[in-house]
């Protein structure tokens, strides 16, 4: 049984807001970049670049993190533990800027702790900022999210499905029960 | 039906035949290209004061409906149309356009080239009218000598406060001329909303601890309205969300130092492209307005602006930089209207729902 | 934009039949014109001879041949086209592209569809799986059952209970609901409807005959920019077919609320099925009720669309051309012609009424069952443009009449029993029928009981009447005729009532000045000033058309398409406009055929949008004062009327009964000339037959075959008596003599008669050149006689060719008849180069 909880205009709602939010809380986007948690993170973090970009018009950087190899929770291969094999994309210095940390889940919070960590191996941002498309409760770390789209309070046995147009042909967050 | 006139302040005199009250009346001539709801362009108090011309060429086809009014007491000065239609569909078969212009004592004029006055006035911008009985000097010595009030938003706003229970979000209403389209969007999200009166200060306000506050549409000029309107808007502004209309828009732009100045002729349709600039999506809207924020006033440190009209270029809607704040200067309730924007007031309430 | 497109397929609309005339070909030609403009190479299928688009794309370009599945992969394979469009081409195009795509043509040639995505092609038309995308889009549907047994349709229907509708699933034809109230209407239609269907399947629903029928027509581009171009009002409910209804723009009877609720369901179903281009849906609304149901989704051009286009005055063909392409809205360039911002973003505002009424072709084919359904019967439609209801429909009804001294028919000979019947069955007379109703005293209630066509419309035709009684009340009275004018009475009618002759009354107006006012049609409502090229008159304070030039032609349109050479006759008139603005002149239009490709906005400089009656053809006169009138052929009284008043009146197209001269009344051989003063130049000599065979008349010649069946030897003997005859017999223009075989084969002379309109269309595909062209620099007296001589015509040809009137038997449920040359509803043509399409069986 999937339920849809956001559609595709109050995903876009939603991300409007959190921009307007982004604006607010750093003053404008002086030395804002921006880091999306691939998969779905990363189209989220080019929707918000792109709103920043049509509001201000001024460029946003956009990175791409893949925090798999720093998951606490998820066993790795050995061959793996060369710290330049990274899949992440960040072609900007991070060092005394203010990240933008950008996700669609929140959840038990440990992906924001690997994701942090990966950022801290790049460089010294100035401060790291949390935004989630959907916060649905459950955290196992004090991790805290800064702009949230929706707040879902969800049991354990559901899964939440969050689709992006980009590659799910849809805009749509779905509870489902399984 | 006897023979009546629309006389101008520029000499000009059409003769038409009288329908609604038999009042001779004096406003701002103002004209809507809107192709439908005649009902609720004709009780939205922002035409306090003003004849309007309906570009709509038959008005009346469809007599007068529970679900379109803006106002109960509508206070426009006169309706000025080419051809109007004796239908009435309410219960008792009863209730025409002309009927409900009688009670409330509109008069209004059919027969008139409503088209060649839409193209005159683009030459001569508002100007004043009257619709008159006989079209003589004396006509148009009245006319020139009518000055019209600047109190408008006093006149048509509620005195007093009033609620609209509900179990939602506690919204609080500042009506200066209020059309009832807000009402009714509040009141399909649940909200529980308190309409105060245009006075009330940001301490009567914030007495109400509400979740957020919408500053109304109305009618006339935001310049008019005294210093302490602006002062509550900048308190309110830092306390609580707050979504700005049409007078409420401007009345949010001056708030924030930007200027506004009359329009030279006033602007009321819903054909415009409106470009959304955070997502550059294109919407329609019902505008209706005769001021205009001036771009080069804007303080760019303090708003950002979120639409503008792909016509004439206008600035139609503002968003606080540092507050949740934000106004659009076009009516996002429709009625009557595109529904485009009207999930303005879903973001709204999603607002409201960051700061619980 | 999209610039790996560099070359497109367009499918065009083939012959006219019932269910679309001229409006495919005209949208075809507006897109060809977009294309062109960005470069793009479009090559175009047809083989309606009196396609205009056809006329507008190079020859190599040009694929003169039938609709098929086989024909347009040929052209695929061969040409390698990078896109498919399948919007101007009508259900034929949709069903063929459908087929193209199942069996894998597109994707293995690379070919992609413009404007409705391949998933979207497969839905539109098949109501089942177009209600469960309909309903994912948030849009009501009617609760439906597809069946493709006649015992799981009797099962279904009784489920449902009657009446139901019954909708073929991909028909070939453009169909639309049958509806049937009892069990043995079903067998009989499901049993059609599985003919038509490619699926052999049927959907059936629940009806909802009797609910008000509203139509929306927008568009979209890629980024989901849409804008809606207008609402038409179906006077007629549900149960007679909107094309056979009659149709209001901008709708006038629903509240804000319903419109906004309509254009919000519209704009979700074409996200839903992301189109782009125009799109064209339909709703069923309950009028009490607050309720509504989709009923129909078009993602292409039609009737509807426009007539959407010629009321609002916005090119929706043009624009959505652009669409088609990926290019933004935002960034669409209108033509230089469309003044209003130059931007297709502005969301026309009307500040008129368009009134659209069909025309029916019973008086051509008696024998056809005349009562109005689902199933739509009309050939063509007349629109009347207003600034009240009542003079919008009094327009478009002068204009749906024919009657040559502008007089409506009268219905007083019917019984009060007829009435009754007619209004709950009704005829074509539908509207004649209301008023006379009316006249009788029924009541509004009563007949919005009887007819469910909303009050309003009773209470402004039941004004019509109080004028029609003021106007006989008062005769020569000024006020009297001041209200008749303002509400649409033409000077005609006024004359009738009063008993007097029509230049009476209109020097009553002149010395009263009760003058017309011409009023822009264009999509600001008068907000932005500028001047746009489409008129219609009214009687008000400002007049905003002046003389365009000195040196202008007025051009009179045939008005609504009928039977006959009606549907040439269009064809005829836009390419006389062009050949005029070639010779210099600025051409006026007077038309009021809302799908008529010459009354689009860049065939002429001005168009006129009003009745072609003798009245308002002089207040046209009056201010432009045009050097040349030309009138058409058939329009006999005012030709006479015309050249009475020593207007410079000129008969083109020709006349097609006139100056016929037959020794007997039947031939087998046609020789067509161009005749000047100096010279005559053969064209072609073809064998003529009927629709079925030999022709025993004349009039059942409706199909010519090239070259004829003679030898070198008769062809000289013709052609040496064709000479001597008209040196005996002084003719200009283009002539058909008629011979016919003798009981000794040798070729006796049978007759002379003014080339035929489709037969000129044909010359002019089959020569390569454009004899109408021809005949209106004969008229202008721009001929040449040392060109004439060298035009590059060779009777001799061996190119094989031929052209057959195409009827509407199937489409009106007649058996299958021989068609007379008065009853062709459209033609086709087709040539040698593919040898195995000629005289391909009709596959209707």
């Amino acid at each position: 049984m999937a339920k849809v909880v956001v559609d595709a205009m109050a995903m876009q709602r939603a991300l409007t807001r959190i921009t307007y939010e982004i604006i607010e809380h750093n003053k404008g986007i002086d030395g804002l970049v921006i880091l999306g948690i691939k998969t779905r993170g990363i189209y989220l973090a080019e929707r918000i670049a792109n709103r920043l970009k049509q509001l201000e018009n001024a460029t946003v950087p956009v990175g791409e993190l893949d925090v798999t190899k720093y998951r606490d929770d998820i066993e790795h291969d050995s061959t793996e533990n060369d710290p330049k094999v990274t899949v992440s994309k960040i072609d900007f210095p991070i060092t005394d800027k203010k990240v933008i940390l950008v996700d669609d889940v929140l959840y038990t919070g440990r992906t924001i702790r690997a994701a942090m960590s990966a950022i801290m191996d790049l460089g010294r941002p100035q401060q790291i900022n949390l935004a989630v498309l959907v916060d649905r409760g459950h955290r196992e770390l004090p991790i805290r999210a800064d702009f949230v789209g929706k707040n879902i309070p969800s049991s354990q046995h559901e899964r939440i499905k969050v689709s992006v147009s980009e590659i799910d042909g849809q805009d749509s967050v779905e509870i489902i029960d399984r | 039906m006897a023979q009546r006139f629309l006389i101008l302040e520029d000499g000009s005199a059409y003769p038409g035949i009288g329908f609604g009250a038999g009042a001779t009346t004096t406003g701002e001539i103002v004209f809507n290209t809107s192709m439908l709801g005649y009902q609720e362009i004709i009780t939205n108090q922002i035409y306090h004061n003003q004849l309007i011309v309906f570009s709509q060429p038959i008005v009346g086809s469809i007599g007068i409906a529970h679900d379109g009014y803006e106002s109960i007491l509508p206070t426009t000065k006169g309706v000025v149309v080419r051809d109007v239609t004796a239908i009435s569909k309410n219960r008792q078969r009863s209730l025409s356009l002309d009927k409900f212009l009688k009670q409330h004592n509109i008069p209004g004029i059919s027969g008139i080239d409503t088209r060649h006055l839409i193209r005159k006035l683009q030459q001569t911008g508002t100007i004043k009218g009257s619709i008159v009985d006989v079209a003589d000097d004396h006509a148009f010595d009245q006319l020139h000598a009518t000055v019209l009030t600047n109190q408008q938003v006093a006149q048509v706003a509620t005195p007093r406060p009033y609620p609209n229970p509900n179990q939602g979000y506690n919204v609080v209403v500042i009506d200066f001329g209020l059309k009832h389209g807000i009402l009714r969007q509040l009141s399909k999200r649940d909200c529980n909303v308190t309409v105060l009166p245009w006075q009330a200060t940001a301490q009567d306000i914030i007495n109400l601890d509400p979740d957020g506050v919408i500053l109304s549409t109305g009618p006339g000029s935001p310049l008019d309205l005294p210093q302490s309107v602006l002062e509550m808007i900048q308190t309110i502004q830092q306390r609580m969300p707050l979504f700005a209309i049409g007078l409420g828009h401007e009345l949010f732009a001056l708030a924030n130092g930007s200027e506004v100045s009359p329009l030279k002729l006033a602007h009321h349709g819903a054909n415009h492209p409106i470009r959304k600039i955070i997502t550059n999506e294109i919407i329609y809207a019902m505008e209706g307005q005769e001021f205009v924020v001036n771009p080069d006033s804007v303080n760019r440190d303090r708003l950002i602006t979120t639409y503008v009209d792909l016509i004439d270029g206008s600035i139609q809607g503002l968003r606080h930089r540092d507050y949740p704040a934000f106004s659009v200067q076009f009516f996002p309730d429709g009625a009557p209207g595109p529904n485009d924007s009207v999930d303005l007031f879903d973001e709204f309430m999603e607002i409201m729902g960051t700061r619980e | 934009m999209d610039n790996t497109i560099q070359k497109i397929l367009i499918i065009g609309g083939g012959p006219t039949e019932v269910g679309h005339e001229t409006e495919l070909d005209a949208a075809c030609l507006q897109v060809i014109q977009a294309f062109k403009k960005l470069g793009i190479r479009p090559l175009l299928i047809d083989n309606n001879p009196f396609s205009a688009a056809l006329e507008s794309v190079q020859p190599t370009n040009m694929f003169i041949q039938a609709i098929t599945v086989e024909n347009v992969q040929r052209i695929i394979e061969r040409e390698q086209p990078d896109a498919i469009l399948p919007t101007v081409g009508g259900v034929l195009a949709i069903s063929v592209i459908q087929e193209l795509q199942e069996n894998g043509v597109l994707a293995d040639n690379g070919v992609q569809t413009l404007g409705i995505p391949s998933d979207a092609l497969m839905d539109i038309n098949n109501p089942d799986r177009l209600n469960r995308i309909l309903s994912e889009a948030g849009a009501p549907v009617i609760a439906t059952e597809t069946v493709g047994t006649l015992d799981e349709a009797v099962n279904v229907a009784a489920q449902i209970g009657y009446p139901v509708i019954v909708k073929p699933i991909a028909p070939r034809i453009d169909t639309n609901r049958i509806l049937c109230d009892n069990e043995a209407e079903l067998i009989s239609a499901v049993t059609r409807g599985f003919a038509w269907s490619r699926f052999k399947q049927c959907v059936i629903e629940q009806s909802i005959v009797g609910y008000k029928e509203v139509e929306l027509v927008s568009i979209r581009d890629v980024m989901g920019t849409q804008v809606l171009v207008a609402g038409l009002e179906n006077i007629d409910p549900i149960g007679i077919h909107s094309g056979d209804s009659m149709v209001v723009t901008p709708t006038l009877t629903l509240s804000n609320a319903e419109y906004q609720e309509l254009r919000d369901a519209a704009f979700a179903i074409n996200n839903q099925f992301n189109f782009t281009g125009v799109v064209h849906t339909h709703f069923a609304l309950h009028a009490s009720q607050d309720r509504f149901y989709v009923t129909k989704v078009t993602p292409y051009n039609d009737r509807g669309t426009s007539l959407a286009a010629v009321a609002t005055g916005y090119p929706i063909a043009y624009v959505a051309a652009n669409l088609y392409l990926n290019q933004k809205i935002t960034d669409v360039r209108l033509p230089e012609i469309y003044h209003f911002k130059q931007t297709a973003l502005l969301e026309p505002s009307l500040d008129h009424v368009v009134v659209r009424i069909p025309i029916w072709p019973f008086e051509d084919i008696p024998n056809a069952d005349q009562h109005l359904g689902t199933v739509m019967k009309s050939v063509g439609s007349t629109i009347g443009v207003g600034r009240s209801m009542e003079e919008a429909i009094l327009k478009a009804l002068r204009s749906s009449q024919f009657s040559p001294q502008d007089e409506l028919p009268s219905m007083s000979d019917l019984s009060d029993t007829q009435i009754i019947s007619q209004l709950i069955h009704p005829l074509s007379s539908r509207i004649l029928v209301l008023i006379e109703a009316l006249r009788r005293g029924y009541q509004v209630d009563e007949l919005n009981e009887l007819t469910k066509i909303d009050p309003f419309y009773f209470v402004k035709l039941n004004h019509i009447l109080t004028i029609e009684e003021q106007i006989r009340q008062q005769p020569m009275d000024v006020t009297a005729l001041q209200q008749g004018r303002y509400y649409g009475f033409g000077d005609g009618m006024i004359a009738r009532i009063w008993h007097t002759d029509i230049d009476t009354v209109r020097a009553l107006g002149q010395s009263n000045h009760i003058l017309p006012t011409y009023k822009g049609i264009e999509p600001s409502a008068g907000e932005l000033l500028h001047s746009p090229t489409s008129y219609y008159s009214t009687f008000e304070f400002e007049n905003e058309s002046e003389q365009i030039s000195d040196q202008s032609v007025l051009v009179l349109g045939r008005g609504g398409n009928q039977l006959g050479p009606n549907a040439s006759a269009d064809y005829f008139t836009t390419e006389m406009l062009k050949q005029l603005r070639k010779s210099g002149y600025k051409t006026i239009i007077m038309n009021t055929n809302p799908n008529a490709g010459s009354l689009s906005a860049t065939a002429s400089d001005k168009q006129i949008i009003d009745p072609v009656q003798l009245g308002d053809i002089m207040n046209v006169i009056e201010i432009e004062h045009p050097v040349k009138i030309f009138v058409p052929g058939n329009r006999h009284y005012l030709t006479r009327e015309l050249r009475n008043r020593h207007y410079p009146v000129s008969v083109l197209p020709p006349d097609q009964e006139k100056r016929t001269h037959l020794e007997t009344n039947h031939a087998e051989i046609g020789l067509d000339l161009f005749v000047t003063p100096g010279h005559i130049v053969p064209i072609l000599v073809s064998d003529l037959q009927s629709d079925q065979g030999l022709a025993t008349t004349l009039d059942q010649i409706t199909l010519m075959r090239a070259p004829a069946s003679i030898d070198e030897t008769q062809l000289n003997r013709l052609l040496a008596h064709a000479k001597e005859y008209l040196a005996e017999h002084k003719r200009t223009g283009m002539v058909q003599l008629l011979y016919t075989n003798d009981t000794t084969n040798q070729l006796q002379f049978a007759g002379i008669r003014p080339t035929r309109l489709t037969t000129i269309a044909y010359l002019n595909k089959v020569t390569g050149i454009n004899w109408v062209r021809m005949l209106v620099r004969q008229a202008l007296g721009e001929i040449r006689e040392d060109l004439i001589a060298t035009l590059p015509v060779d009777i001799h040809s061996t190119r094989r060719s031929q052209v057959r009137g195409t009827f509407p038997f199937k489409q009106l449920q007649l058996p299958d008849q021989l068609g007379l040359t008065t009853q062709e509803v459209g033609a086709r043509i087709s040539f040698e180069s593919l040898p195995e399409l000629i005289d391909e069986p009709d596959n209707k």
